[in-house]
């Protein structure tokens, strides 16, 4: 069994349950980077480099925008949160990380006679769905524009 | 098929903080982890079967929910502004009262 990828299915959901359990907004969304960063080096040791890199720019943008949002959102008091609780948290997820290690991460690689390059994978055979992604991806920016603005107004 | 079950795992937790969690950002979160860990399945299948076609669709995936995402938190800096409230029970008392 390859450690690396034991190593980083351990850690991903050590980090994935911790951003999602831990009170204190700010912790939790440097846990949700450490789980998104994780994400890509995992793409990495499946062979997936594009996606790696692809995941890593996107987890860099969200996590700069989860850290202005967290920063404005969260009210400044100190947490509630008692030792016995992050306790019972890091419990439950060292038994949550259980399963990914005993099983084997390996996967199984066989060939297929098609096996197009990722540049005509993408703009030969998925050319609408790219244009049509595009385009909806626009009107959501134009969408978050507008809601700002009806915010700002009121 | 080992892969899967990480990617189940993670699902779960992402379940977990849907259920549990009343924080607008903490259900944001586990919505985008529940997000990526469906698309893994892409990136798993793909090294599987030695097919870039699953990266092409991780992509596509990924590139909405960031989309979803940033209107998502638009959504909720509106909300806060409005109303000073990040709990989505308390938010969903404001339905009611209307």
């Amino acid at each position: 069994m390859p450690i690396y990828d034991v190593v980083l299915a351990v850690a991903l959901v050590f980090s994935a349950f911790f951003a999602i359990h831990i009170e204190e907004t700010i912790y939790a969304v440097i846990s949700f980077g450490v789980t998104l960063t994780l994400f890509s080096g995992l793409f990495f040791l499946l062979n997936a480099p594009f996606a790696a890199v692809f995941q890593l720019i996107v987890a860099v943008g969200a996590i700069a925008v989860f850290f202005l949002a967290g920063e404005m959102l969260t009210p400044k008091k100190k947490s509630s949160q008692k030792m016995k609780d992050k306790i019972i948290g890091l419990l439950i997820a060292a038994v949550l990380a259980v399963p990914p290690v005993i099983s084997d991460l390996r996967v199984e690689v066989f060939s297929r006679p098609y096996n197009p390059a990722f540049a005509s994978a993408l703009w030969k055979f998925r050319v609408l769905d790219v244009i049509a992604q595009s385009v909806v991806i626009l009107i959501l920016a134009i969408g978050i524009v507008m809601i700002l603005k009806i915010g700002g107004r009121k | 098929m080992e892969y899967i079950i990480l990617s189940l795992v993670l699902l779960a937790i992402g379940v977990y903080g849907l259920v549990a969690k009343r924080n607008l950002l903490k259900v944001l979160m586990s919505v985008e982890l529940i997000a990526v860990a469906a698309s893994m399945n892409f990136i798993v299948f793909s090294s599987a079967v030695g097919d870039q076609l699953g990266q092409v669709f991780f992509m596509l995936a990924l590139s909405v929910d960031t989309a979803m995402t940033a209107v998502v938190i638009a959504l909720v800096l509106v909300a806060y502004r409005e109303h000073g409230i990040l709990d989505v029970w308390e938010l969903s008392k404001l339905k009611e009262e209307s």
